[in-house]
């Protein structure tokens, strides 16, 4: 791209501005012409990022000088820098810049006969206020989550970490989105080798734009891109995430997106949620294994039960009660599909559903697909159960990515189990530990603390330590600065 | 206050070159309690026919409680120390392993070793071809799994040690 500098003559920059951003073509592209001092200056912007209030004060300030400077004989650009009351002012001297800086929403000031534009930030973008993700509610602790606006998002998490070792690193991806990507990390905790792997794929993304935001973005970062795992962790909550950035871990923020990404990962972390530490230690303990259990039970249940129906004898005999007591119109496996099948429906149905029929969508899905179902001796009762244990099982797993992979595996493990019984649902089993192990997330394994197996990390697994006696970060994403607090401490807590 | 002194025992927080000697002994030792749980697990619900249990104590010791609750915990625990040797002779000879593979084939030599050529040592275990297939397929995933679970685990924290 040939860097073009900035024309001398306004009218050249006009011309130049109507071609390149087609200034009168587009209606939210707009130039505003002023005499100032006898000189034409001119002011480009895009209507629907800049505050229009503040260019109001800005340009008034500029009229103004007509009055207030006429005696001064001083260089106009010098007089016109000296007006404009905005923090950031900034100057630059090829068009590329000027014009890149207009469509991001700041406002571009050319004046005739001075060589460089002077660049003034007065953005405004369209957004909400930070309000309680949907996805990660908590019973007590903050009511706050990442909005559509990275900057706000950065600032987020900065009023929790007020550490001059925190670096937040901008980056622009895309040829044609120009959105914005930043790299938060702890300058002096964090691994420089996984930083500059991060940093390096970002800038290698040569592609026309990432609207999609994080998933785009996760996506060129990291392998496995067939995995229906997540390789990363997704967080909307401001202290989920600065609590990973003190642990050492990376994060991503992209503008556009309310979700932040946290690198590096693993399987069981995306198995924790904020509710655990925003209880008593054993209360958090109790919530985890609970959701173990749900989150195994999502996953197992359905082909295990199937198993049981399909052989009885397997059953010790405490336990012979479980299985139809009739056979039913339908094969029991094809019973396990239809409703897998029709509740996978009714969870894209609720998602799309507008509030207004949701009620009706309620009834329709209890009463019609559940009982009627029964009646008409489509589906056993016995079905219906397991089926809503394992659905709400993964609806359980704080990880909405984690819950969809674990369904699919569930889909996996039943075909298998119908086809080869016993030996299915063991080699099934067998695949899908193997196919985790085998997943790596830059040159983390994806089951660790699991395989490979660490006793500290697995036990702050198992049981959620109390903070104070929790002295060292995660080994797991190797941080040059090991110890989050004096190892004191722990004489104190004897 | 048991759960306080476990986490001080645990937090290592230094790597040494004894102590991935340690952490390979643990893991030995965990993986041993928590493999062979799952295999008694797949004995209760008929997968297999066999259980730690019918090696380490059906084999010699008739009594009454090896067939109870008593008789699987004690040789889940005794599956723990022998797996802890397990552990120890990976450690000694095949710890530099980069893969995940050679965990695997660890896993499957093991369970030839106990399957076929010790076979003979027990009275009570039936010979190779007189198993069913579900306990033949059951048994071998187990030890597949066991088998990364120890070889990963010792390979993957020796190559964290040699980057430090």
């Amino acid at each position: 791209m040939t860097q073009e500098s900035v024309p001398k003559s306004n009218h050249d920059v006009e011309e130049y501005m109507t071609k390149r951003i087609g200034i009168g073509k587009s209606f939210d592209v707009g130039v505003r012409q002023l005499l100032v001092l006898k000189t034409n200056v001119q002011l480009y912007y895009v209507n629907g990022l800049v505050d229009s209030v503040m260019i109001t004060k800005m340009i008034e300030e500029l009229v103004e000088i007509n009055d207030n400077e006429w005696a001064n004989k001083r260089n106009i650009a010098k007089i016109i820098e000296n007006r404009l009351l905005n923090i950031q002012v900034e100057k630059v001297e090829t068009m590329d810049e000027a014009v890149d800086q207009v469509l991001t929403g700041l406002v571009s000031i050319f004046i005739d006969g001075i060589k460089y534009a002077i660049i003034v930030d007065v953005r405004s973008y369209p957004g909400r206020t930070p309000e309680e993700p949907d996805t990660e509610r908590v019973i007590r602790g903050s009511r706050d989550g990442f909005t559509e606006n990275i900057i706000e998002n950065t600032g987020l998490t900065r009023r929790r970490i007020k550490d001059e070792r925190l670096r937040n690193e901008m980056h622009t991806v895309g040829e044609r989105s120009k959105t914005d990507v930043c790299i938060s990390y702890l300058q002096d905790v964090a691994d420089n080798h996984f930083i500059d792997f991060v940093k390096q794929k970002i800038s290698e993304i040569e592609t026309d734009g990432i609207p999609m935001a994080d998933k785009t973005l996760e996506e060129f970062i990291m392998g496995g891109k067939w995995s229906p795992f997540p390789m990363v962790r997704y967080t909307e909550r401001p202290d989920v995430a600065s609590k990973h950035l003190m642990d050492g871990h990376v994060l991503l923020f992209v503008d556009t997106s309310p979700t932040v990404i946290i690198l590096p990962t693993t399987y069981i972390n995306c198995l924790e949620h904020a509710e655990e530490y925003r209880q008593a230690p054993a209360v958090g303990t109790f919530i985890r294994w609970i959701r173990l259990i749900a989150i195994l039970g999502s996953l197992f249940i359905l082909p295990l039960w199937l198993l049981f129906v399909m052989d009885p004898s397997l059953l010790p005999p405490q336990l012979s009660f479980i299985g139809p007591n009739e056979e039913g119109n339908v094969p029991i496996f094809i019973q396990i599909i239809l409703g897998l099948i029709g509740v996978e429906f009714l969870r894209m149905a609720a998602v799309h559903t507008p509030t207004p029929l949701a009620t009706a969508m309620g009834l329709i899905a209890a009463v019609l697909i559940g009982q009627i179902a029964i009646d008409v001796g489509l589906l056993s009762p016995e079905v219906i159960l397991y089926l809503a244990l394992s659905t709400i099982g993964s609806y359980v797993t704080p990880s909405y990515e984690v819950s969809i992979g674990n369904k699919i595996t569930t889909f996996f493990l039943v075909i298998l189990t119908a086809l080869f019984g016993v030996p299915g649902f063991m080699i099934g089993t067998l695949i899908f530990i193997l196919y985790l192990v085998n997943l790596k997330a830059f040159n983390t394994p994806y089951l660790w603390p699991f395989i490979p197996f660490d006793l500290t990390a697995m036990f702050r697994f198992i049981v959620r330590v109390p903070v104070p006696l929790v002295n060292n970060r995660p080994s797991i994403v190797h941080p040059k600065n090991v110890y989050s607090q004096p190892l004191q401490k722990r004489g104190r807590n004897k | 206050m048991s759960e306080n002194n476990k986490v001080k025992q645990d937090d290592k927080p230094i790597p040494a070159e004894e102590s991935t000697l340690k952490r390979a002994l643990m893991t030995g030792f965990i993986g041993g309690l928590f493999w062979s749980i799952i295999w008694v697990f797949t004995y209760y619900f008929s997968f297999s026919e066999l259980a730690p249990k019918s090696y380490l104590l059906r084999s010699w010791l008739h009594r009454e409680w090896t067939d109870k609750l008593l008789g699987d915990v004690v040789s889940i625990l005794l599956t723990g120390i022998i797996s802890m040797i397990i552990a120890l002779i990976y450690y000694m000879l095949i710890k530099k392993a980069t893969t995940y593979l050679a965990g695997i084939m660890y896993g499957i030599v093991l369970w030839v070793i106990l399957f076929y050529i010790l076979q003979p040592i027990f009275p009570n275990i039936p010979s190779l071809h007189e198993l069913d297939k579900d306990t033949i397929i059951t048994t071998l995933c187990l030890f597949i799994v066991y088998g990364t679970f120890i070889g990963y685990s010792i390979s993957y924290d020796y190559h964290e040690y040699q980057n430090e």
